[in-house]
């Protein structure tokens, strides 16, 4: 009768435990906040969302590009430019890109450049450079790091990401997702103004 | 020992057993840990199949509104697909997963481009033949997120697989 009785309540300690593990699953699947991240879901006629950057001197940012070369922000100092984190994983992003390309050509006078940033820890250099090139972008691609990340991107993991800094190193806009190519046109056109001022 | 003796001591034993079995805390660690945002969660629901004959468990997983996910076979080798990766688990055969297809998906900014993608809810398909009894297979999904503006890191979230073959 003891035997019977132990092992009645460890079968259904046992079936307790499975029942709890049920539980814990259902109230994982219920705990997620149902709202997507509000730089997602920025107003896409503005195409820009609130960032602890805007308005203050863009971070020092010194990372490898392809070649490995050292490239710092500080190179580009008195240049509108604009830092474009990017993902291979990023549909968007890839969308986005040859219009940066095309800008960086069509505002070069004004001194304008681009500056991509990937932010992909799963790929080697060789896979991001095959991207580059099949998307024919001839702009410096750095690798991002853990303090550009957190001094740029912060929590927020958001592909596409930019950041425009005007010629006295200044953040004068962030945008966050991809907006339509006139859009783009017209933070570029901005962040060349902004400095001109 | 007297009959109300032995009574006595098998209640308290029973009881000590007890108080044992609901205390005991499930593995909930991986559950409760902070963790970035997951774009994509799953419950496991309790299945049952015929010991012994091929069966086939319904994996579901939900996805947060407004978000998509790349179907396993995303149609572009830079895109993450989705991937389910189970561990073997004793008295289990388990087959090839059975992903469900996508569907197109394109951004409004871009709207010649496709993707292949899930939204809203997809469920795998795993193919077993098990011994009797209560079985539980561990794993990980794969998935890389994105809305209709942004994409979002790759990210891997925990699956248990709890099924009765019987």
């Amino acid at each position: 009768m003891m035997v019977a009785g132990i092992s009645l309540v460890i079968w259904s300690g046992y079936r307790n435990l499975r029942e709890r593990r049920l539980a814990a699953q259902e109230r994982e699947a219920t705990h997620v906040t149902l709202i997507p991240d509000t730089t997602a879901s920025a107003d896409p006629n503005s195409g820009t969302a609130p960032s602890p950057l805007l308005g203050k001197p863009a971070p020092p940012l010194s990372l490898m590009d392809l070649n490995g070369k050292q490239v710092s922000l500080a190179d580009f100092k008195g240049h509108p430019l604009v830092v474009n984190f990017w993902g291979t994983y990023c549909a968007p992003c890839k969308i986005e890109m040859p219009w940066l390309e095309t800008f960086s050509k069509k505002y070069a006078a004004d001194g304008f450049d681009v500056i991509g940033v990937t932010y992909d820890s799963e790929v080697g250099k060789d896979t991001i450079a095959k991207n580059v090139q099949k998307l024919g972008v001839t702009y410096p691609i750095l690798l991002s790091d853990p303090k550009a990340e957190k001094d740029y991107l912060a929590d927020t993991e958001v592909l596409p990401m930019s950041f425009y800094v005007d010629r006295t190193g200044k953040v004068v806009q962030v945008t966050a997702g991809l907006g339509s190519e006139d859009q783009l046109e017209a933070v570029v056109k901005q962040t060349i103004a902004a400095g001109a001022k | 020992m007297s009959t109300p003796q032995m009574i006595r001591r098998a209640l308290a034993s029973v009881a000590t057993l007890t108080l044992l079995a609901v205390t005991i805390q499930p593995v909930r660690a991986q559950f409760d840990a902070p963790a970035k945002k997951n774009y994509v969660t799953y419950t496991a629901e309790a299945q049952t199949v015929p010991a012994g004959k091929h069966a086939l468990l319904q994996l579901r997983f939900q996805l947060m509104p407004g978000f998509h996910v790349n179907s396993h076979t995303p149609k572009s080798d830079t895109l993450i697909p989705t991937a389910l990766t189970l561990q073997p688990a004793a008295g289990v055969q388990s087959g090839d997963l059975v992903y469900p297809p996508g569907q197109p998906f394109s951004f409004s900014f871009a709207p010649t481009e496709k993707v292949d993608v899930y939204a809203n809810s997809f469920t795998v398909k795993l193919p077993v033949v098990a011994t009797a009894g209560e079985h539980t297979m561990d794993g990980t999904l794969k998935y890389q997120a994105c809305d209709n503006a942004s994409c979002y890191p790759p990210r891997t979230i925990p699956v248990k697989v709890l099924f009765t073959a019987k």
